[in-house]
């Protein structure tokens, strides 16, 4: 695949010219440079679902201080266990590219990815504890506490 | 570019700092302004967090985006909240745009959930159209959930069925997006159906 054909931003929209806009064309560009230019799934398996989980490893911990910017973010939030659209959401990153960071970072050892199992929609003892577990949420809630 | 070869499973050698939950997801899916962010509002243990997809190709010359052209990815807004089932197992609840351009995305959330609840306006049904098709077609378990707007449902219930083309077998039930033990027990109706789905598979 071209994924990693530098400089999207260039040709992105022949509209752009010069620096007439650069600040408010930088969130549409920003997520290309980011994954230089990959998206989700990287051609190799689809994509990973919204509710994989995805937990630093204490090597991903330890290397903290060497990683910068999303990535060094995402391993730092990942001290707690969370979705993949937890996380998107948390750092106010798109979904893919979050996709696509945290690929990169389970490859480099600093992410445990844990993909669900595809068997679980099927699988009678998981849907009877999430149907006892619903059925314990009371008629209504209290207070929500805040997320993140 | 490099293409790092990787391990088919993501816990190999690496030592995780903490065991996470087994996730399972349910989708709740309708027009615009039909309840979904507030349904899952009323029964999430966290407020609901919203992440942005991307849609694809299937939006390509869509009225909305035709005025930009050669842009064939946008970006939707997707609503979505957690119930702990328990510390190994945690329950997601997604909300999906329901108009049928958004399909590209919806198969991106979909796939794998237990099952999906339409919410449907009764003063607007044809919102609701593609996501009824959407979940017979990809044969998911569902049902169908009138949100009763101030209390109140303008059409009775096999008038909906009717109009809507629904199944028989799929459960058309009344209930309240801002209730939370209303939508729980809406919740449970379609998990309800994806067990006794799940135990048919099993006797064969």
């Amino acid at each position: 695949m071209a994924g990693g054909e530098p400089g999207p931003g260039d040709e992105a929209d022949g509209r752009a010219q010069g620096p007439s806009e650069p600040a408010g064309r930088a969130p549409a560009i920003r997520p290309f440079l980011l994954t230089a230019g990959r998206v989700a799934g990287g051609g190799a398996g689809p994509p990973l679902p919204v509710e994989t989980q995805v937990v630093a490893t204490s090597a991903g911990l330890a290397a903290l201080r060497s990683l910068a910017f999303e990535q060094h973010d995402i391993v730092a939030a990942c001290r707690r266990p969370q979705s993949v659209a937890e996380l998107a959401a948390g750092l106010r990153l798109h979904l893919n590219v979050v996709r696509v960071l945290a690929e990169d970072l389970r490859a480099a050892g600093r992410l445990a990815v844990h993909v669900p199992n595809a068997g679980t929609t099927q699988d009678i003892s998981v849907l009877r504890r999430v149907i006892d577990g619903l059925r314990a949420v009371p008629d209504s809630r209290d207070t929500l506490r805040d997320s993140g | 570019m490099v293409s790092v070869p990787s391990p088919t499973h993501g816990t190999h050698s690496v030592t995780a700092v903490e065991q996470p939950p087994v996730p399972v997801k349910l989708v709740i899916a309708g027009g615009f302004g039909v309840g979904k962010t507030t349904a899952v509002g009323s029964i999430s243990e966290i407020r609901p967090l919203t992440t942005e997809a991307a849609i694809t190709e299937v939006a390509a010359g869509v009225d909305d985006l035709s005025h930009t052209p050669g842009k064939t990815t946008t970006t939707v807004a997707m609503d979505f909240g957690c119930i702990t089932i328990d510390p190994t197992l945690k329950l997601y609840l997604f909300g999906t745009p329901g108009q049928d351009r958004f399909g590209f995305m919806w198969d991106d959330v979909v796939e794998g959930a237990l099952g999906g609840l339409v919410i449907v306006d009764t003063r607007r049904l044809d919102d609701c159209y593609a996501a009824v098709d959407y979940f017979e077609h990809k044969d998911i378990p569902f049902a169908v959930a009138v949100n009763a707007f101030d209390g109140e449902v303008h059409h009775n219930l096999d008038e909906v069925r009717w109009a809507l083309d629904v199944s028989d077998h799929v459960p058309l039930i009344v209930f309240d997006a801002r209730a939370t033990g209303s939508v729980r027990d809406a919740l449970l109706v379609v998990l309800e159906v994806a067990l006794s789905r799940a135990e048919d598979t099993m006797t064969g």
